[in-house]
């Protein structure tokens, strides 16, 4: 049974002989290849953090911003086309102010994660179009507490305690699942955050990039903001520490 | 005979037959729900009916508690999703949509078979244009109707549409309808309880598996709870247990 995508992946609206839409599939392939981005959720609160690959020495430190704040409580970090992300974070804006307008209240994460993936799925649907390539991360704190949804091309959403996409998912998940999410407070995974992000860099790659923190917690009175300098600071530092004595251990078995 | 001729050409476009007469597209649609990977049941007693799934949760980090495939439509129907998850979704909106529209304008409840027409007849349409590719979802959905009692309906991307004693949609259905026509000739389930382990057993037997609580989704409507209900993870869990002492 063939399994190329051959002629069968030209539109969205297309399946393939085994049940397959090769479109979605390959729009989840643009997201591979894009810096990593993860999300923790701990008790106090959420983090988000993005590998930010940088083309060109030339661009200014702190700008061409990938994680993004949609309604003061809702944070999205995204891996994959930004122009993509740009567009699906208007609509989650729309969302959300379109909710506050009629329930005059702040939308739940529940909520705007469905209105996301319904409207990422519907870009799955009609040959005019095609899906978007992106994965987003959203961070968002309600009445339920700290909340984490991963909404990927395919519209699928699910919500996750901890979650990576992008080009270092897999050493990402592999260190996250190695954290102990319950008993970290916010602080502690601003750290962790920064150091998988170290980690799951691959140096040979990319040299040029730049570590985007984010948070939602009682220190940033539940809104969602990009961590203050000092936090930053203190996180890189504690992230290239941690990569030199990977490489000290290293040395050493040798 | 070279089936590849047969297939070149037709298969891309939803609105063209084969030689044959067959809609490739459609076909292609059924076996986008057989790797999903999850099998669904539904059983219809004399009182009652439940819909039982699997509940497979592939990554550690997933906060299980967002993780269902059984949507309430309406108070008093609710249906399970088995095939491509957004495009379940996508069809529950819909449900939802068309059964408040309905009550809107005509001031009661919509039936249970009234519901599953008005979607059978929109995944018909998906058929047969040009631009969009049907959805990859079977849905079998489960209410009290007021006249009739439990009720059972599956409809599937071809617009198709049926109700039935018991059935079951996803990779295992062939194997799970064999097991139900069986079961059903000596036995029509009297009772809730009898139904949901008429259901819970299919599922163990063809996927050969002993279910924990948390494997499973289950939800009921029964006579004397004609709202649709979720059954909680205790719940699940008391009948498990009821199950294997039975045994």
């Amino acid at each position: 049974m063939t399994s190329i995508g051959t002629g069968y992946d030209l539109s969205v609206s297309t399946y393939s002989p085994d049940g397959r839409v090769f479109q979605v599939e390959y729009a989840q392939k643009a997201v591979d290849n894009s810096g990593t981005a993860i999300g923790l959720r701990v008790k106090g609160g959420v983090v988000l953090a993005v590998e930010k690959i940088k083309h060109s020495r030339l661009l200014v430190p702190n700008s061409n911003k990938r994680i993004m704040t949609a309604g003061k409580h809702i944070g999205v970090a995204s891996a994959g086309w930004m122009s993509d992300t740009r567009h699906l974070v208007k609509r989650t804006r729309d969302e959300a102010h379109n909710y506050h307008d009629i329930y005059k209240t702040n939308a739940p994460a529940k909520i705007i994660a469905e209105r996301m993936g319904m409207y990422v799925q519907a870009y799955t649907l009609y040959s005019a179009v095609r899906p978007f390539g992106v994965s987003t991360i959203l961070a968002c704190i309600d009445e339920d507490g700290p909340q984490l949804y991963m909404i990927e091309p395919s519209g699928q959403y699910v919500g996750y305690r901890g979650c990576a996409a992008g080009k270092g998912k897999q050493a990402a998940k592999t260190e996250i699942e190695k954290l102990n999410l319950e008993e970290l407070t916010v602080r502690e995974a601003v750290k962790e955050a920064a150091r998988i992000i170290y980690a799951a860099h691959d140096d040979a790659k990319d040299k040029l990039f730049e570590l985007e923190l984010s948070w939602i917690c009682e220190e940033s009175n539940n809104l969602h903001t990009h961590v203050p300098q000092d936090v930053l600071d203190e996180a890189i530092e504690h992230a290239e520490k941690a990569l030199d004595d990977d490489d000290e251990m290293e040395d050493d078995e040798e | 005979m070279s089936s590849r001729s047969a297939n070149a050409g037709y298969d891309r476009h939803i609105t063209i037959f084969s030689p044959e007469g067959r809609l490739f597209q459609v076909e292609y649609a059924f076996k986008a729900i057989s790797n999903a990977g999850l099998t669904s049941v539904g059983v219809r007693g004399k009182d009652s009916v439940v819909i039982v799934t699997q509940k497979k949760v592939p990554d550690k980090l997933i906060d299980a508690s967002t993780v269902t495939h059984i949507f309430r439509i309406t108070p008093h129907i609710g249906c399970v999703m088995t095939g491509l998850d957004p495009d379940g979704r996508n069809q529950v909106m819909r449900a939802r949509q068309e059964a408040a529209e309905f009550k809107y304008k005509n001031g009661y409840e919509i039936a249970p078979d009234m519901l599953a027409k008005r979607m059978a007849n929109i995944n018909q349409v998906y058929t047969q244009k040009a631009f969009m590719r049907p959805l990859g979802v079977s849905m079998i959905l489960i209410g009290w109707d007021d006249e009739r009692g439990p009720q059972l309906y599956k409809t599937d991307p071809a617009g198709y549409f049926a109700g039935y004693r018991a059935t079951a949609a996803g990779a295992k259905h062939q194997e799970a309808f064999n097991y139900l026509e069986k079961k059903l000739k000596s036995d029509e389930p009297a009772n809730v309880e009898d139904t949901v382990e008429m259901a819970v057993a299919t599922l163990s037997s063809v996927l050969a598996a002993n279910f924990k609580a948390q494997d499973l989704e289950i939800a009921v409507v029964s006579k004397d709870n004609p709202k649709f209900r979720v059954l909680s993870a205790e719940e699940i869990d008391n009948e498990l247990t009821r199950i294997a002492e039975k045994d």
